[in-house]
């Protein structure tokens, strides 16, 4: 059955082709044929995932590699146009596609009204496509080929109402910060080709043993330079809180679910060649576990609820490649998997909520929703309890992992600052909800009766993510650390595990494991009951009810130590002003005294040599008096000179 | 009554006497030729210039020269030149300097060039014989008519040329009666 | 003095370079042609001294010289003409005015 899997990014690729063909004179309809690729490619993707799981239906144990052909067969070099499916590529398979589908679904209705629609799902197909390119590659330049695809399908929907200004510069701001890290990237693929001479992912597995450690490391890091630009770690995250501009089911897709969680596969991918340089293991985990704090506390202070939900995403990014940094390779895989989904929920929800009060993102003018959109509410509810880590839904299991993991392979700075994380996060993500759906209600009177649940190709899209949300920890995690997602990724970390001398003990509830689990979910019900004491709540089904007060925020924010550190949060830490004081101003200084060299001084060579020339001819010219006497002169001086020569030469 | 070699009392040799004057006399002519601003006194000058060269030939021994000196450049070429003079004499011509911009450059060329030539000439050693030879027209005429008939000819072609060419420049333009038209 | 070849070869050399001055730096033409007599009668005197000194060149000098003079006359024959056809043209024989090969 492996003849199946062409088909899966094949069929994106019909949607994007005849969408954008006919897209436009399709209309009202411009969006079924999209659609229904999406659609096809994740039954055949589900085919192939069970497959590849379950090692039947063709896929053997260590993974099933189809190649079509050569794709470029010049001497010395080829690179092939082939597939590579494992369990791994199983389990981004179902992430990718799963979600893909249900933000297709979702965009009929948030899309209905807008001219654009054709060229919306035109870019959505195209950018399934190119990610799973990304994802079922074989080699190295074809991920390096659908990880620039799915750089420019985020520039393209990113800016998709590229008449608004923000909205165009937000687009090339990703494109160009995500270029810094896709040039890294480049770079680590060049260094792989001149050591190991192949481009062939598994191949390079094989042989990486054997080239020198500081190749290994520098690999490692150009590899890793790739993934922050995709993932937008530090220092590279700035662009994913100005991608916000795009529709939110942009956001949904690419931001939170799919395109952001190349880097983390990439990382997982090339674990033979992290395992061999520990050393960048430990940037690795230092560079996740930074951004997430980092992006945590910028999160606490912004008002609009796109923006929360982005520093959230970056936060929980961070998350995973901390966990591969400490070599929890498979808790940061569970981790994707479940961000993946409750992630996106929480997404479209913010979609519904925006499209419910017309439009608006500011949370301020928001408040008491949960009585009228009460489906959003729910999932939106059910995504936030997910992502704080609340037991038994999917969140909680997945950060358990990965902060057992680091705790127990030593890395006690990265268990420290994950706990804080994982507070912080709850915190803010209640504080969201508090000023959305909780209290009384600060919407625009004018649209206040507008408020409506949205329709239903929204909701359902919803409802469906929500179930994983709830169940995927207990369905695929459960036992911790021995559960199905464990089984199935053993055949791909087991060597590097293996060779890296850790033993993993079995997990025990009742010795370490159980104590980290309680300590973390105490801290994180201690962070919600804070937040519903500031921002307030209201479950009357289970009898909770709070009011926000404001001015005890206020005050708090006004505390001498507390003050500067919100002011700070609030203004991003500075890192956008930042930029733009280096390579703004003084890239635009670096230019002018550029374009002053060139007009002036190279400009001013060429033309000069011209003025030269014209000036000598212009005197040089008064030489040609026309006058046989002034000639005659000559001729005289010149013999004079050859005789005097002569006659000096015959004296010597 | 021969003079004597030289001068009685003061033992300079009447041909030393004779060369200095006639080298004065040329030298001085010459000069007289490419500096005064009326043309017809150069040419007056030009005369007497070829005469002191005629003397100077005789010097020399070579008194056929001389007398072809005479006959050809003071009688025809000097004359022409006159002609030429008259001829193109502009009325009412402005008292303007005789020389160019650039004489003060050609006079530096013409002392270098004297300079160089006197150097070099007093620097090499010639095969003289130290006494001058009386040259015997007869052989002249034998080299003339024998080793040196082609450009004799040559020269008598040349001659016919430069007459009919000259006359062809210097003719006016005849007028032609218009063509009638047919 | 007059029984050395030198003395008579500088002379030549004093009454050439006269002749150089007055081509260059005189502005009528006939001016100029008057030099150019000069100039030939310095290289008939030199040919001439060496004639009358070397006893190989006697009668060879001779025959030289005779050409020159002929050669000279008729080169004076037509230069003179050819101003003369100038001066009708141009109504002047400075040859300032002749420069129409200027650039």
């Amino acid at each position: 059955m492996t003849f199946l899997v062409p088909f899966i990014p094949l069929l994106p690729l019909a949607g994007f082709a005849f969408t954008g063909l006919f897209g436009r004179a399709m209309g009202r309809d411009s969006h079924r044929i999209a659609v229904w690729a999406v659609v096809a490619s994740w039954v055949v993707a589900m085919v192939v995932a069970f497959g590849a799981l379950t090692h039947t239906l063709g896929f053997g144990e260590a993974g099933a590699g189809i190649k079509l052909w050569t794709w470029i067969p010049a001497t010395g070099f080829q690179a092939d146009m082939g597939f590579f499916v494992d369990a791994l590529t199983a389990c981004l398979l179902i992430v990718v596609t799963t979600i893909g589908m249900l933000v297709h679904i979702y965009s009929i209705g948030y899309m209905a009204h807008d001219p654009g629609k054709w060229r919306f799902f035109a870019y959505l197909n195209l950018f399934m496509f190119s990610m799973l390119m990304l994802v079922l590659a074989d080699n190295f330049l074809l991920v390096f080929a659908g990880w620039e695809l799915v750089g420019l399908c985020s520039y393209l929907l990113i800016g998709f109402w590229y008449p608004r200004r923000s909205a165009a510069e937000a687009a090339k701001k990703a494109f160009l910060v995500n270029r810094v890290g896709d040039m890294g990237f480049a770079l680590g693929i060049m260094a792989v080709w001149t050591q190991l001479g192949t481009l062939n992912m598994q191949d390079v597995f094989h042989k990486f043993g054997s080239i020198p450690h500081e190749w290994q490391i520098a690999i490692a890091l150009l590899i890793f330079c790739g993934a922050v630009g995709k993932s937008a770690q530090f220092p590279l995250h700035v662009w994913l809180p100005d991608a916000m501009e795009g529709p939110t089911p942009v956001s949904a897709l690419i931001h939170a679910a799919t395109m952001v969680n190349a880097g983390v596969y990439l990382v997982a991918r090339c674990n033979p060649i992290f395992g061999a340089a520990p050393e960048v293991m430990v940037v690795v985990a230092a560079v996740g576990i930074f951004t997430a704090i980092l992006a945590a506390s910028i999160a606490f202070t912004q008002t609009d609820i796109k923006r929360v939900l982005a520093y959230s995403t970056l936060s929980q990014l961070g998350y995973m490649f901390a966990s591969l940094g400490v070599g929890a390779w498979t808790a940061a895989i569970f981790h994707l998997m479940s961000h993946g989904f409750f992630k996106g929920l929480l997404f479209l929800d913010s979609g519904s909520v925006i499209h419910a009060v017309d439009g608006e993102q500011d949370m301020r003018k928001m408040g008491g929703l949960s009585r009228k959109i009460p489906i959003t509410y729910a999932t939106m509810l059910i995504g936030s309890v997910a992502i704080s880590g609340v037991p038994p839904l999917a969140g909680f299991f997945s950060k358990d992992e990965i902060l057992g993991g680091a705790f127990k392979n030593g890395f006690l700075w990265v268990w420290a600052l994950g706990f804080a994380v994982a507070g912080m996060t709850a915190f803010y993500m209640f504080r969201l909800m508090g000023m959305t759906f909780w209290g009384p209600s600060h919407v625009d009177p004018e649209k206040e009766h507008h408020i409506h649940e949205s329709p239903p190709t929204m909701t359902r899209p919803l409802i469906l993510l929500a179930i994983p949300a709830v169940f995927l920890g207990l369905v695929i995690g459960f036992p911790p650390e021995s559960g199905l997602l464990h089984q199935w990724l053993a055949p791909v970390f087991e060597a590097t595990i293996a060779a890296s001398g850790r033993t993993e003990a079995a997990y025990n509830f009742f010795g370490i494991d159980g104590v980290l689990a309680i300590v973390t979910t105490g801290l994180v019900a201690i962070a919600i009951v804070v937040a519903w004491r500031l921002f307030g709540v209201e479950m009357p089904s289970i009898g909770l009810r709070a009011q926000p007060r404001p001015d005890r925020v206020r005050e708090l924010s006004a505390r001498p130590g507390l003050a500067e550190l919100y002011r700070g949060s609030s203004n991003k830490w500075w890192f956008d002003d930042l930029n733009h004081q280096i390579f703004v101003v003084w890239g635009g200084r670096l230019a002018a005294a550029a374009f002053w060299f060139d007009r002036t001084i190279v400009d001013g060579t060429v033309n000069g040599i011209g003025v030269v020339t014209t000036g000598a001819g212009i005197r040089l010219r008064r030489v040609q008096t026309g006058r046989v006497q002034n000639y005659a002169l000559g001729i005289a001086l010149g013999l004079i000179a050859m005789a005097a020569a002569y006659l000096l030469i015959a004296v010597r | 009554m021969p003079i004597g070699d030289s001068i009685p009392l003061v033992g300079i040799r009447w041909d030393d006497v004779l060369f200095v004057v006639l080298s004065a006399a040329l030298l001085g002519s010459a000069l007289l030729v490419v500096t005064l601003r009326d043309i017809i006194r150069c040419g007056l000058a030009l005369t007497a210039s070829f005469a002191s060269l005629a003397g100077i030939y005789v010097l020399l021994g070579n008194p056929l020269i001389a007398a072809t000196q005479v006959l050809v450049y003071i009688g025809a070429i000097s004359v022409l030149i006159l002609f030429a003079v008259m001829l193109t004499q502009t009325k009412n011509a402005p008292v303007r300097l005789a020389f160019q911009t650039q004489a003060w450059f050609a006079a530096l060329a013409a002392v270098v060039i004297a300079v160089v030539i006197a150097a070099t000439v007093l620097a090499t050693t010639w095969p003289s014989g130290g006494r001058r030879i009386w040259t015997v027209t007869a052989d002249v005429a034998h080299l003339l008519f024998h080793e040196y008939v082609l450009p004799f000819e040559v020269v008598s072609v040349l001659l016919t040329a430069a007459v009919v060419g000259g006359v062809f420049l210097a003719r006016r333009e005849v007028k032609r009666p218009e063509e009638d038209r047919s | 003095m007059s029984n050395s070849l030198d003395s008579y070869l500088v002379l030549s050399g004093l009454l050439f370079a006269i002749g150089t001055f007055g081509f260059l730096g005189r502005r009528n033409a006939i001016s100029m042609l008057m030099a150019i007599e000069l100039m030939l009668n310095a290289v008939n005197l030199s040919v001439l001294a060496f004639g009358a000194f070397v006893p190989p060149l006697n009668t060879h000098a001779a025959v030289i010289a005779l050409l020159v003079i002929a050669v000279a006359a008729a080169e004076a024959t037509v230069g003179l003409a050819i101003v003369m056809a100038i001066y009708r043209n141009r109504k002047t024989p400075l040859v300032d005015e002749y420069d129409a090969m200027r650039e």
